[in-house]
């Protein structure tokens, strides 16, 4: 279920133990747990952990020249696609915006009606059972094949974009919101129905709270591949408006690899961003999650 | 409602000790917590497994009842019963003269679970408040007096990590703190399962007395499970000892120690003859099933 991501290997690994808080140092102020964005920032200022890192792209980045300067009709070399950027900036953050608003607006409405939906399933048993199997296999579906369907269905706009991105993230966002609000502590719930706590009180105190682990990893799954969906639905449904999408379906066909390479940057530092974005979001809202802080037990 | 039994066989009976409440006549339904007869299986077919078989207990308000038997006895599921979280198969709790059903709308049970189960989003004094934000309808029912959380935690000796995170403290802490959540809405009734058993010794101890003392300041029934023969006499009026396959109630052992009872306590001879008695009634019950 939890896919280690970079910053999270980084906040787990020895990084952690330099601003970790030492054990009972501080009553009123020093038990808080540090950020781990926070922490993970300090952490790379570390040579040791950025270093092997850094190398690693630097021979990538040495091959990928390598070849492009035997092979020009393959690849770009990387000054052409940096130069291509730095002649039209607006050009290009005009086609991310385009871009990046049929992602959020897809990924927002994806998310929203999956988790919804989760809610209403954890409350009525019957609904769960028939819908469960249902998004399980439609999970594991390359849904985005749908794609071009509903691009005769809903025409060249941009409604086909939001529905191809919601599609994309709902079935993730549905499975893990199910999960988390299934995984409560058993013994919690003991006390919230000694407590007589009516069904609404253990949504609201108990099960939303478990879940926020769960929708936070589903969050970092959902908000980049959002750009995989418009992305896809601008291949599919090109010519009328602009966007990345667009963009390098236009290139590709007048054979301009600069632009369709400086479009996948522009897409790359948009997916970074997204998901630090979640992992910001995340260190604050789960700042009591063991996977925020380290244990000193 | 239906009345609970009469007075039951006189050895299931736990007379009123001498320091126990009001020691009156007879103390009437509304005076007692009654475990009737109580059975309970679970699985089906080939595999249903009797768990406990006609437990018969009867409570008195304000005494302390030990609970302890092998593992698997039933103790957990006894509990789970009178806490209203599992359905009998056969027999009837009361509660004071009305059903577990009522008594739970009433918050009238204080449940302390075998592990703490805290919530790990909420600050240590957040944890505490819970059960006074839950079902709010039952805060006025009665004239108990909620308690103020500062003041519980306090009284557990937790008053300086009031603003921590339950993860940001140690086993012992943690306990005390899902003690203190039990308290605060003053319900008449505890149930705790094992609370110290996550919990190293010497903090065990200590957690012993602490309990002890705070109790014997508001006197509420409670039904305590343990694995410790000294905590159990050391806490309490009675000790239930159960046997296993099924769970049965083998003896009831009075403890007629004399209260307030102190640490010094475990050093009388009076004391180790009761750990005796328990320690017999236990091998007893393995024994014969
Ligand atoms: N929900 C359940 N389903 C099936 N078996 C259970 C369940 N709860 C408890 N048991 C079984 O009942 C027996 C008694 O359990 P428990 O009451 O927890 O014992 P104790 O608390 O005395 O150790 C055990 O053998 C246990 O496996
Ligand atoms: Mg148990």
């Amino acid at each position: 279920m939890r896919d280690l991501s970079l910053s999270e290997s980084l906040a787990e690994s020895e990084v952690t133990a330099v601003a970790r808080p030492l054990p009972g140092a501080d009553v009123e102020t020093g038990g808080k747990p540090e950020r781990s964005a926070l922490r993970t920032v300090l952490g790379w200022s570390r040579p040791s952990i950025w270093l092997p890192c850094l190398v690693l792209v630097g021979l990538l980045a040495g091959g990928w020249q390598l070849y492009a300067v035997h092979n020009p009709y393959v690849i770009p070399k990387i000054q052409q696609i940096f130069s291509s950027l730095g002649d039209r900036p607006g050009f290009y953050v005009t086609n991310a915006l385009t871009t990046l608003q049929e992602a959020m607006v897809g990924a927002v409405a994806g998310m929203g009606t999956a988790f919804v939906l989760a809610v209403v399933m954890s409350f009525v048993r019957v609904i769960e059972r028939a819908v469960l199997p249902v998004a399980v296999v439609l999970n594991v579906t390359p849904i985005i094949a749908v794609a071009p369907a509903l691009v005769v269905a809903f025409g060249f706009g941009e409604t086909p974009k939001y529905i191809i991105t919601a599609v994309l993230v709902f079935f993730p966002f549905l499975i893990n919101s199910l999960i988390g609000l299934r995984s409560v502590d058993p013994l919690a719930l003991d006390v919230f129905k000694t407590l007589h706590a009516s069904r609404m009180e253990i949504l609201w105190r108990l099960r939303l709270p478990s879940s926020l682990p769960f929708l936070c990893a589903a969050a970092r799954i959902c908000m980049p591949l959002s750009l995989v969906g418009a992305v896809v639905a601008e291949f599919v449904a090109a010519g009328k408006e602009n966007g990345l999408g667009t963009l390098i379906v236009t290139a590709a066909s007048l054979a301009n690899l600069p632009v369709i390479y400086a479009s996948v940057v522009v897409l790359a530092i948009m997916g970074i961003s997204l998901f630090l974005l979640v992992v910001l979001v995340q260190s604050r809202v789960l700042a009591w999650h063991s996977s925020q802080t380290v244990k000193d037990r | 409602m239906k009345a609970p039994p009469s007075p039951s066989p006189s050895p299931l009976k736990i007379p009123t000790t001498p320091h126990g409440p009001a020691p009156s006549e007879v103390p009437s339904a509304k005076d007692r917590l009654v475990i009737d007869g109580v059975s309970k299986a679970f699985g089906r077919g080939k595999d249903r497994v009797a768990v406990l078989e006609n437990a018969t207990l009867s409570i008195e308000r304000g005494q302390f009842v030990s609970v302890i038997g092998p593992s698997g006895c039933g103790k957990t599921t006894m509990l789970r019963i009178v806490a209203g979280l599992l359905d009998v198969d056969k027999g009837e709790v009361s509660i004071f003269g009305e059903g577990v059903t009522r008594a739970i709308e009433a918050k009238h049970i204080g449940f302390v679970p075998q592990s703490p189960a805290l919530l790990p989003w909420r600050s240590v004094l957040d944890n505490v408040r819970l059960p006074l934000q839950l079902n709010k309808r039952a805060n006025e029912w009665d004239d108990r007096a909620a308690m103020d959380p500062v003041e519980v935690l306090t009284a557990f000796g937790l008053g300086h990590v009031l603003r921590r995170r339950p993860s940001e403290l140690s086993g012992g802490m943690q306990q005390r703190v899902a003690i203190a959540r039990a308290f605060v809405s003053d319900p008449p009734i505890l149930l705790m399962d094992e609370p110290f058993a996550a919990v190293d010794e010497l903090t065990r101890e200590s957690l012993r007395y602490e309990l002890l003392s705070i109790w014997q300041s508001n006197m509420k029934t409670v039904i305590f499970v343990t694995h410790s023969i000294p905590e159990a006499i050391a806490l309490s009026d009675a000790v239930v000892v159960m046997s296993a396959n099924p769970g049965r109630i083998q003896q009831i052992v009075q403890v007629p120690l004399p209260r307030p009872r102190g640490d010094l306590l475990e050093t009388t001879a009076e004391f180790h003859e009761l750990e005796d008695q328990v320690r017999f009634a236990i091998r007893a019950g393995r024994s014969h099933p």
